[in-house]
């Protein structure tokens, strides 16, 4: 049925055995460190019958090959709706998304995604679930196994490969949902507040197994969370956005190695800072 | 008393029920013998239309013992007439209300186009294309018929709900997997209705063995237990009558009884019970 993959708007037939897996293939002449994403003026409006409203308000920014890229910024500022159009999820007013010299036009398995309610299929078990995009990319059913099986091992979810979604917890569902993005080796990984369901120690630990997961396997991640914290916790460098209409104020380095100590006093002081920002703009008060 | 009820003891609520349904259904049966008693004595008929659960029962043992009084057809042949019918009618209203109500779901335009038809038709009660459906289609597939517009129309708005009310994140979530138009379909789309479905098809199953029973009661097929209902009554035979009237009970209640199962068996399956 799927005889044919697409990688940014080019198709190819599964016989020729390129695989939803190498599509990172595509971008191995990018080195690491540098441009692999390029947003050039990216402009959401929203329309309703008698007014609009601006959401993101022509903002441009990188993501480097490999970093961990955050976006933080006051509730409702448009954090998420930047990442759905990178996805392809949301069609932006005006703007250009390109990975490399493709431009990303519509959703596609070179840029996986992680929910915040993890949005998993519940009619299927673990392991089916972690097996989907390949599936759709029409990779036989033995090395689909294989690697659902490595991936299982990564994320520690082996004993639960059989389980229904429903006999998880949520950290196990984010687990899930991680593995599911991960297997199909997207250029970029779009994470939407993904812990953001989570109680704090769960947090805590799914964001330590992130850390491993990366040490062993460079990706290329924008994760969009509300906590600061897990900001500095994660990140190469920080996106800050002021209130809505989404603009840029700063994009902040996060200097120090994986895994870093949690609320280390050398991060007090960017810490500050980002907070101070961000309550400077707090639409509430 | 060592006996006192738990609310937290399993076994405890399922005899509480127990016991509460059996003492409920002897007095149903106290208040049908009451009614009918009552009829017999203080009205004059030569054999009351009413029968009393006693002749009732016992007519309903000969009936399963020697087959009809009239015609000595067996209870079965009598009971699968009308059953067939009934899968039939079924089957056709599922074949046709899943694609179409699939594809109403899916496509705007097409359920825009078709939603004044449903809203048209689906008020019309089923029995009413009786008399139509019987010239049309002669007795027995008249039947199927009538059975067939009962249940397709409650399967149809649950399917096409059912494929509205779809998790879009799921949707989102199969997009960013390279999943094309066709595939979220067949992969997303078409799963996540099936608790749906399941809940049209209870739905349907007891608006459709109402329909069976109607239909024979009006047509002439000849054949099935709404007929020998009405073939006892011109006859007479009243008690014989309530035996089917029993027999249409009960197997009313094991077919929604099947389908309620089936559907917690199929949402247990698919992890969507939670």
């Amino acid at each position: 049925m799927s005889e044919e993959i697409v990688i940014l708007g080019k198709k190819y037939s599964s016989k020729d055995r390129v695989r939803a897996d190498r599509t990172d293939k595509l971008y191995e002449d990018i080195p690491e460190g540098e441009t692999l994403l390029k947003i050039e003026d990216l402009n959401v409006t929203y329309r309703t019958d008698n007014s609009t409203t601006v959401a993101v308000d022509n903002i441009s920014f990188d993501i480097k090959k490999g970093e961990l890229l955050s976006i933080v910024g006051p509730s409702g500022c448009g954090k998420s709706t930047i990442l759905r159009c990178i996805g392809g999820l949301l069609q932006p007013t005006s703007g250009k998304i390109t990975i490399g010299d493709k431009e990303c036009t519509t959703a596609g398995s070179d840029r996986g995604m992680v929910f915040q309610d993890f949005a998993l299929f519940p009619w299927r078990s673990v392991r089916r679930n972690i097996e989907f995009g390949l599936e759709i990319a029409g990779v036989p059913k033995e090395e689909r196994r294989e690697r659902s099986t490595r991936y299982l091992k990564a994320m520690g979810l082996e004993e639960y490969a059989d389980h229904r979604i429903h006999e998880l917890s949520g950290g196990m569902k984010q687990r899930v949902g991680i593995a599911r993005a991960m297997i199909m080796h997207p250029a970029v990984i779009l994470m939407d507040e993904p812990f953001g369901a989570l109680d704090a120690q769960t947090r805590n630990i799914l964001q330590h197994s992130l850390v491993e997961v990366l040490k062993n396997s460079h990706r290329t991640i924008i994760f969009v969370t509300h906590s600061v914290d897990e900001a500095i916790y994660l990140s190469d460098r920080i996106l800050v956005l002021s209130k809505r209409p989404a603009t840029i104020h700063n994009i902040l380095e996060v200097p120090g190695e994986r895994p870093r100590e949690r609320a280390a006093p050398e991060y007090a002081e960017l810490r500050r800072k980002i907070l101070d920002y961000l309550e400077s703009q707090n639409t509430i008060f | 008393m060592a006996l006192k009820y738990d609310e937290h003891n399993k076994y405890h609520r399922l005899a509480r029920t127990g016991v509460i349904t059996v003492i409920s259904l002897i007095v149903l049966l106290w208040v049908w013998w009451l009614v009918s008693t009552i009829i017999q004595k203080t009205m004059d008929f030569n054999t009351s239309p009413l029968a009393t659960p006693g002749e009732a029962f016992v007519a309903l043992f000969d009936f399963f013992n020697n087959g009809d009084p009239i015609e000595h057809r067996s209870m079965w042949s009598w009971i699968w007439s009308s059953l067939s019918k009934f899968i039939k009618g079924f089957l056709l209203a599922l074949v046709l209300a899943l694609p179409v109500g699939l594809l109403m779901g899916y496509f705007k335009i097409l359920r825009e186009f078709f939603t004044p038809w449903v809203e048209v038709l689906r008020p019309i009660a089923p029995i009413a294309w009786a008399p139509i459906f019987v010239i049309i289609f002669q007795a027995t597939n008249g039947s199927i018929m009538v059975v067939f517009v009962g249940i397709f129309f409650p399967l149809l708005t649950n399917i096409v709900f059912g494929v509205q009310k779809i998790d879009t994140k799921l949707l989102d979530a199969a997009k960013t997997l390279g999943a094309s138009r066709m595939q979220i379909f067949v992969k997303v789309v078409v799963p996540s209705t099936v608790p749906y479905l399941m809940n049209g098809v209870k739905v349907g199953l007891g608006v459709g063995w109402m329909c069976i029973v109607a239909a024979e009661l009006y047509n002439t097929t000849l054949s099935g237990i709404g007929y020998f209902v009405k073939f006892m009554i011109d006859n007479a035979s009243y008690d014989y009558a309530f035996a089917g009237i029993i027999i249409i009970a009960v197997l009313g209640l094991l077919t929604t009884g099947v389908a309620e199962y089936a559907s917690k068996c199929i949402s247990r399956r698919m992890g969507l019970d939670a």
